[in-house]
């Protein structure tokens, strides 16, 4: 019963996130009425769900509620409704959220006991058993044989990070180079927005957590195109957890330009059907984004650079 | 309609000159000079991702980066316990082997440097370094010398000698420490001239490995910790900077599971990182604390398991706006460290391990814009006393954000950048 109550709640943050994007893309303005019915046939569910999400985003002061007359949007796209539509996500699999952070940060280790758990989150084995199963859903973790449970491997070391930028350069231009690549071109369109939007703020204002936000967006997107199931899957596996757990991402201003720069031309060439450039591009652009930085450096002395290095 | 300006800037491998340099290239860059480095195997990319285009002193061999991590191993191995020496302990057991590495990485890069400044034809060369590379002086372009560590390094009757965290008025232990330093220098030193010579250079006096430019000196020491020389440096030659604070990417503090109280950034530069033992049980005390911590762990995460809630490690921050946001900053003492500090007005507690900073530790102390705290005698207690004290500190506050308001008005990069645009301007 708790179970389907809490799926209930997360289809319905899920629709939430999904109106936004329909608000966006047709570039509403605050004030604007927010039609039950129109949202319905955009979302493609019935106008009941529609209506818990339309709740779900006037409890966050995205929308207001206006006696006789419905829903109309509070916050426009110069006010933050991207974020706050990211911020929507946050309240998804909170106690599943909270332990993957803090294995991420190294708070608990890597194999963990459901008592443990309970003690350390003050909460009941039936939450952490839901926490761990969505968890497990994204593969971040494995049941072992008895009670205990198993992290998988995370992006929390520069050389985990330099391990998947290996693997991504050997799939993801594969990716876009398999027979049957299709795109999106509407979503394609509301990226390149949102990059545009990054680029347009002033110098040193892009944040390493919203770029890896989007840049795990893109990186999904090129992922959910590609004909190749299996490169689709391992993919966005492989992103999920990026999003996930991925952190110590500092980059200066100018490389995070020139990222959504090249993920721009890769969406042009994609748009163009020049797939074998856009692959060329992806190389060029993992290749750039694989720097590493040494990892201690001292007079005299040569820096110290662990793992691969191309 | 005349050329842009091209000026080459070689920074020595450490972060600190590295990205002091990256501050003032950015300046350079607004003013339309084209600002390119020549870099160290090691930092490739380093400069790209700041925009600038890089020339690559050759990369060692397969074999030499195996023997470069095996260095790294025998150089924790055996530096580690020397870290916890005093400075002038630190003379013999740790500053004459770095500068015999000194002086083999200027004799090994020196062809590399040669050939790179044919190629780049630079207007000016910019060298952040502690020593000279005769390849420079040979070149005939115009040189400008960057003193990115303490003022110390400039010597003078008023100031303390380098390294020694000594302070002025220490004459017995000043005169011992003098003595001692050209004693642990002398083959290093003897080495490094005999190669000046046969680069056809004028041999430098004895502990002097890097002559002041003849054109333009930029010293990073803000005037808030400045000495009083008995023989002023002359102000057409040598311009103190107020810091050389570069513009970094804005870093949001991540959210912790115990996200209460002030931020607290702590940092002992890539090098200090790999005391792992120290940073895990300093880690341990700030569990005890009501703040919020971040560290900077470099490239050991691997080490730490079960870090508290009130504690975040990253393997690198971008440092100028975590300390921007900071209440207080532990630090080794390196002097990028100590002007990111005092720029954005945050106390420094300085906890030196080698180098200059025993210098800025002493200097932090004295000026009131910090504290000293020993690595070996510290204690849970002292530690949380020191950060507890610095954090309620309210002349002290109130002290460092008068110097930096003075520091923004006058920002060092860009002090440094039109200083050098100046120096050319005068060349040609």
């Amino acid at each position: 019963m708790a179970d389907s109550r809490r799926n209930s709640r997360q289809n319905h943050i899920a629709l939430a996130q999904q109106v936004i994007g329909v608000v966006l893309e047709r570039g509403m303005s605050p004030g604007d009425h927010l039609p039950e019915q129109a949202f319905s046939e955009a979302c493609g569910v019935s106008r009941t769900p529609i209506r818990a999400a339309f709740k779900i985003l006037e409890e966050k002061e995205i929308l207001t509620w206006k006696e006789e007359e419905g829903y109309f949007l509070e916050i426009g796209q110069a006010d933050g409704l991207t974020e706050e539509a990211h911020r929507l996500e946050d309240m998804e699999d909170s106690l599943a959220q909270r332990i993957l952070s803090d294995r991420a940060d190294r708070r608990i280790g890597d194999i963990q006991s459901i008592s443990a758990l309970v003690r350390r989150y003050n909460v009941t084995r039936n939450s952490v058993l839901n926490a761990l199963k969505i968890l497990s859903r994204d593969g971040v973790v494995t049941q072992l044989p008895g009670r205990s449970w198993a992290f998988q491997p995370m992006f929390d070391t520069p050389k985990a990070v330099d391990e998947s930028l290996a693997f991504r350069l050997t799939i993801e231009p594969q990716a876009i180079l398999a027979p049957g690549f299709i795109m999106d071109i509407k979503k394609a369109g509301l990226l390149k927005m949102r990059m545009q939007e990054l680029l347009d703020t002033q110098e040193g204002h892009i944040t390493s957590t919203g770029f890896l936000r989007l840049d795990t967006e893109f990186h999904s997107f090129i992922a959910e195109c590609s004909g190749n199931r299996f490169a689709r899957g391992a993919l966005l596996a492989h992103h999920r957890l990026r999003r996930a757990t991925q952190k110590d991402i500092s980059i200066p201003d100018f490389r995070l330009r020139q990222s959504l720069d090249e993920h721009l031309e890769i969406l042009d060439s994609l748009e163009r059907h020049q797939f074998e450039l856009a692959a060329d591009q992806m190389v060029l652009h993992l290749r750039r984004s694989r720097i590493r930085r040494p990892e201690a450096a001292n007079r005299g002395i040569p820096p110290l650079m662990r793992g691969a290095r191309q | 309609m005349s050329q842009p300006r091209v000026i080459a800037l070689f920074p020595e491998a450490s972060f600190g000159a590295a990205l002091n340099c990256v501050g003032i290239a950015q300046k350079l860059r607004d003013m339309g000079a084209i600002p390119v480095f020549l870099c160290h195997p090691g930092f490739t990319g380093v400069f790209a991702e700041y925009g600038f285009k890089e020339y690559h002193l050759p990369a060692p061999s397969q074999p030499q980066a195996q023997k470069n991590e095996d260095y790294w191993q025998a150089f924790i191995n055996t530096h580690l316990p020397h870290f916890n020496l005093s400075a002038e302990a630190q003379l013999p057991t740790y500053v004459a082997p770095t500068w015999e590495a000194i002086v083999d990485t200027a004799i090994d890069a020196e062809a590399g440097v040669e050939s790179l400044l044919d190629q780049i034809r630079p207007d000016a060369i910019l060298l952040d370094n502690v020593i000279m590379f005769p390849a420079i002086v040979r070149s005939g372009y115009p040189w400008i010398r960057i003193v990115s560590c303490a003022e110390t390094e400039i010597p003078d009757p008023n100031v303390p000698p380098y390294l020694s965290g000594l302070a002025p008025e220490d004459d017995a232990a000043v005169t011992r420490f003098e003595q001692t330093y050209l004693n642990a220098t002398a083959s290093a030193h003897q080495r490094y001239n005999a190669f000046r010579k046969s680069r056809g250079l004028r041999p430098l006096p004895a502990g002097t490995f890097l002559e002041n430019s003849d054109r333009l000196n930029l010293l990073l020491a803000p005037s808030a910790v400045r000495y009083s020389r008995a023989r002023p440096l002359p102000r057409e030659r040598f311009v103190f900077l107020e810091g050389c604070v570069r513009e970094e990417s804005r870093f949001d503090p991540p959210q912790l599971p115990a996200d209460d109280g002030p931020l607290i950034y702590m940092s002992f530069g890539s090098l200090g990182a790999i005391d792992t033992d120290l940073i895990g049980k300093m880690i341990d005390t700030f569990a005890t604390l009501p703040a919020r911590f971040m560290v900077n762990v470099g490239g050991f995460l691997e080490a730490y398991q079960h870090v508290p809630d009130n504690v975040y490690l990253g393997s690198w921050f971008p440092q100028p706006s975590v300390v921007e946001q900071s209440a207080l900053f532990i630090h080794h003492g390196g002097n990028n460290s100590f002007c990111e500090a005092l720029f954005h007005g945050v106390p420094s507690l300085v906890i030196p391990y080698c180098w200059d900073g025993h210098d800025n530790a002493q200097r932090a102390q004295a000026t009131g814009t910090g504290r000293r705290l020993d690595r070996t005698t510290w204690s849970p207690d002292t530690l949380r006393e020191a950060i507890l004290a610095l954090l309620n500190d309210t002349p002290m506050a109130a002290r460092l954000q008068r110097i930096s308001r003075e520091m923004q008005a006058e920002p060092g990069a860009r002090r440094a950048a039109e200083a050098v645009m100046a120096a050319i301007d005068v060349s040609h």
